[in-house]
């Protein structure tokens, strides 16, 4: 039997391994040669398994699609007015001052995940009746690297047991998962720098009765109140739509973060509740972030070929969260160099490495550069907003920013100026040295006393739902027997509860996970951990937060798993 | 080697909100398409016949040119060859009128071993056309078939009966209406999806594969077929209001109370349906 080979495969069809495989037709249609490209994509339909924010700088997308304005680009519209908000329990007030990297007016609101659908259906059209042959294989996960010798060679996409039959070859493969497979080839040639730091986030689309179209919010504050990294955004969508978030940080100390819960908690202050009224719950998702930036991106992002490009090469920017413009840079780089290495006959190392230089000097690394100590920042100074926050926090619901900042003041006017200047400095770029940044997997405390939070009044019981409710507005779906998550040791797990558990929290994947997907069930006196994986939306959470590194969520087969269509 | 048929249509996709035109038809044009789910366990027992005893399967459908798409799905899932019965003189056949035309298309096909057909479809949903095509070939038929043994050129099969199951065994040919009880249809597998990219790619390849005929090519009398051939007259159609609506979820009290007032909830709910359906 012939071995299925192509010139290049694509790992990953989400917004990087899409812009990928755009831009390669474009450079063979141009260049008038024959190509042949594959595009695996675990979920069963392109876009089903992303989700973004997602407002972003138009760049990109007018790099890749000059005519994006008029080609049918699914863009949900523009953003017209852009507010940073601090929320209290009871009121909002846009910040006096927001740094510049925070006004997004004038640029995208896309959802992200309809517009993957779009460029996976668009690439076929663009394909008809040229020599160049795109295959997208959507509803195949990748689940190993396949190497001759030091050289990848692609990946393995069936399990029937016949090498031949379940292999999927090319002379270059580019991974754009978001490393859910790439950080094998990370760990075997050992190119990671410093961890990375991750947080989550959690994500609803409302049907609502006012109109928001072109309106963004990012909000800090309520109810993430205990000095960890984190916010909300509200993006209003066209046809009456509103994208409803929450972010935090997974360098936390507390284990049981209850994602879905903070966006509940966000939702109950009069100010997201007006916005909601009259409104429904759509949908439901969430996925992880890699904030860490510069520091934890790979060593080198080509091996003798492969490459990897997007979130799985760490190019999110949490400065001003610029993910998808960056990711989609780097996949045109990476895709262009790819060509180049193809028309030449060289696929080395040594060939592809010219992606990284190109991607580094470009304004993707520059910008990255400037901003490697942006999220350590808000790491190294947690004091000032668990301190201070709350305060001014008060003052606000009181009616009265001032008089909170002014209380806050002087409640530690030394931790607050020098904490507050260093932040400044740090997120401005200043700093020096190579940052290590810890695991986020150390951070959780088993004796973490979370305080709790007065509840804001008011709100409409029907607005806010638990978190076993949620998962049924991410409209997931698995295969029979599926298993995507292993759990490598129950007596390790046994000891974790243990250990949580005498701190009176519950351990961190039970705590962290976005779908009620795990739990400890007592039974006959001993306790161990259980898992509901027909829920999982597959966010990668629970194996970031597992103290033991017990866990791993491999890609689900079958085009199993959520369906964040529209998110 | 066993010569497979297998008859599966595509419908309009049950999960997007087709229309009904003026005159009660389904508005076609504006509905997505699928493959009808009845048929998808057709094709899976084809597909395990080839696997177990090897045969070589060929898909047959009729209808418009965009149903060759279903023809695509059955040779990814593994099928050799497809066929699409297209012709506009087929338009609003009714069960006799395409059973009549799909007979034909077996003759065309030449000798043939074993007939699968799905129960019934999404959209007609009269599970006629089955059994009519076994009645025009002279064939013997198992329907609500189950499971399925093969030897040499006798089937055992196991059928779903009103209470139970019956066995039975004929000898080929034959005609199969396959139940939705039966083994659903499996995860297409990588190789068969890759090469049937290639092949679509493939003009010599493809032509060789799938097959487009007219009434013409299969000796059809066109007046047996479409709105001529058809006696079935459309009295009403109407449409019954939307599917779905909100999960209530009852919590806040005692089990035993949230349990009493789910109960009265529901009874009040079989009076609504019931004032619905007998007006
Ligand atoms: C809540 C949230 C809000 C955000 N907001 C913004 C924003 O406002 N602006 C902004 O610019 N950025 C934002 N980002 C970041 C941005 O979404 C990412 O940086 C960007 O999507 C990364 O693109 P990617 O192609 O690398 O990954 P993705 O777009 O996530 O695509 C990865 C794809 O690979 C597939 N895949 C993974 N593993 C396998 C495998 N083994 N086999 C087959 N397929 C596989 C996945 O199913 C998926 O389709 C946000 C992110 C989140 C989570
Ligand atoms: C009351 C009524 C009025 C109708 N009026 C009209 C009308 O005015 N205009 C109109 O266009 N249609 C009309 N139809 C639909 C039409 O009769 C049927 O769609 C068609 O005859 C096929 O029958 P079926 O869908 O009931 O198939 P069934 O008998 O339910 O299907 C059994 C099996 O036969 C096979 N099969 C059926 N159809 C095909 C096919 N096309 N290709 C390949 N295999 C097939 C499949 O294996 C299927 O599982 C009407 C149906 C009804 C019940
Ligand atoms: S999976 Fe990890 S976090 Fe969860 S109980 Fe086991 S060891 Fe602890
Ligand atoms: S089980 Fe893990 S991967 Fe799945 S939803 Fe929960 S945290 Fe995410």
């Amino acid at each position: 039997m012939k071995r299925i080979e192509y010139d290049v495969l694509i790992v990953g069809g989400g917004i990087a391994g899409l812009t990928a495989a755009h831009r390669l037709v474009d450079a063979a249609k141009t260049a008038g040669t024959p190509l042949r490209i594959a595009v695996v994509e675990k979920a069963k339909n392109f876009g089903a398994h992303v989700l973004s924010g997602a407002v972003s700088n138009p760049r990109s997308v007018k790099k890749l699609f000059p005519d994006y304005e008029t080609n049918g680009f699914p863009l949900e519209g523009k953003c017209a007015e852009s507010h940073l908000t601090l929320l209290g329990a009871q009121r909002a007030k846009d910040m006096p001052f927001a740094p510049p990297e925070m006004n997004k007016t004038g640029y995208l609101i896309l959802s992200l995940s309809n517009v993957c659908a779009w460029m996976a259906e668009n690439l076929v059209e663009k394909t008809k009746d040229t020599a160049v042959a795109v295959d997208l294989y959507n509803g195949f996960a990748a689940q190993d690297i396949l190497y001759s010798g030091q050289r990848v060679t692609g990946v393995r996409v069936d399990d029937t047991g016949a090498p031949e039959q379940d292999n999927c070859y090319a002379k270059i493969t580019i991974f754009a998962d978001k490393g859910l497979l790439s950080r094998d080839l990370i760990e075997k040639f050992n190119l990671a720098q410093s961890n990375q730091t991750y947080a989550v986030g959690v994500k609803e689309i409302w049907e609502t009765d006012q109109d928001f179209s072109g309106k963004v919010w990012h909000t800090l504050g309520y109810p993430l109140m205990d000095g960890n990294f984190g916010g909300g955004f509200i993006y209003g969508l066209k046809d009456k739509k509103l994208a409803i978030g929450m972010v935090a940080g997974l360098d936390s100390e507390n284990p049981n973060l209850q994602p879905p819960q903070i966006l509940q908690a966000m939702k109950k202050t009069p100010f997201v509740q007006q916005m909601l009224k009259g409104g429904k719950l759509a949908r439901y998702g969430a996925s992880i972030i890699p904030e860490a930036g510069w520091f934890a991106m790979p060593k080198e992002l080509a091996v003798d070929g492969a490459m990897i490009a997007g979130d799985a090469a760490g190019t999110m920017d949490i400065k001003g969260f610029s993910g998808v413009d960056k990711a989609m840079e780097s996949a045109m780089i990476a895709a262009d160099v790819a060509f180049g290495a193809l028309q030449k006959n060289d696929i080395s190392k040594a060939a592809l490495a010219a992606y990284q230089e190109a991607l580094l000097d470009g304004w993707v690394g520059q910008e990255l550069k400037a901003s490697r100590y942006y999220r350590h920042a808000f790491h190294e100074n947690k004091a000032l907003f668990s301190d201070y926050l709350p305060v001014v926090l008060k003052g606000l619901d009181k009616g009265c920013m001032m008089s909170g900042g002014v209380k806050a003041f002087f409640s530690g006017p030394g931790g607050l100026i020098s904490g507050g200047l260093n932040l400044l400095k740090l997120m401005g770029g200043g700093g020096s040295g190579e940052l290590r940044l810890p695991e986020d997997r150390t951070c959780p405390k088993p004796k973490h006393n979370a305080v709790p939070l007065a509840e804001p009044e008011g709100f409409a019981k029907n607005s806010v739902y638990l978190t076993p409710d949620m998962v049924f507005y991410a409209h997931t779906h698995y295969h029979h027997g599926n298993d995507h998550i292993k759990e490598f040791d129950a007596a390790v797990c046994k000891k974790c509860i243990a250990r949580f558990e005498a701190g009176n929290n519950p351990p961190p994947c039970v705590g962290d996970c976005t779908a009620d997907v795990h739990s400890v069930l007592a039974k006959d006196g001993a306790k161990s951990h259980q898992m509901a994986l027909e829920n999982c939306v597959q966010c990668r959470t629970c194996e970031i937060v597992c103290p033991e590194k017990n866990i791993r969520v491999n890609p689900a087969l079958h085009g199993s798993g959520p369906d964040f269509r529209g998110l | 080697m066993l010569k497979v048929v297998v008859f599966i249509k595509q419908v309009p996709d049950t999960s997007s909100k087709a229309g009904v035109n003026p005159d009660g038809t389904i508005d076609r044009a504006r509905a997505k398409r699928m493959l009808n789910n009845f048929d998808r366990y057709a094709l899976q027992k084809a597909i395990e016949i080839k696997r177990s005893v090897g045969a070589e399967v060929t898909c047959v459908t009729m209808g418009p040119p965009p149903a060759i798409e279903v023809l695509v799905e059955g040779l990814e899932h593994g099928a050799d060859y497809g066929i699409l019965l297209t012709d506009k003189r087929l338009a609003a056949s009714d069960t006799l009128a395409t059973a009549y035309a799909l007979h034909k298309v077996v003759g065309y096909i030449g000798q043939v071993d074993i007939i699968l057909t799905g129960l019934q479809t999404t959209d007609g949903d009269t599970a006629q056309v089955g059994p009519q095509i076994a009645e025009r070939l002279d064939l013997p038929q198992i329907s609500y078939c189950e499971s399925l043994t093969i030897t040499g050129k006798t089937a055992k099969a196991r059928r779903v009966v009103e209470g139970g199951f019956q066995n039975v065994e004929t000898a080929m040919p034959l005609l199969i209406t396959v139940a939705n009880s039966a083994t659903p249809l499996g995860h297409k597998r990588f190789i068969e999806v890759a090469q049937v990219k290639e092949m679509l790619r493939t003009p010599e390849e493809r032509a060789r594969r799938i097959k487009s005929v007219s009434l013409d090519d299969v000796g059809a009398d066109a007046a047996r077929t479409g709105l001529v051939g058809s006696p079935t007259v459309v009295g009403k159609t109407w449409k019954l209001g939307e599917v779905g609506g909100s999960c209530k979820v009852f919590e806040g009290e005692a089990v035993e109370t949230e349990v009493a007032r789910l109960l009265e909830s529901l009874a009040a709910d079989s009076r609504n349906i019931a004032e619905m359906l007998h007006g």
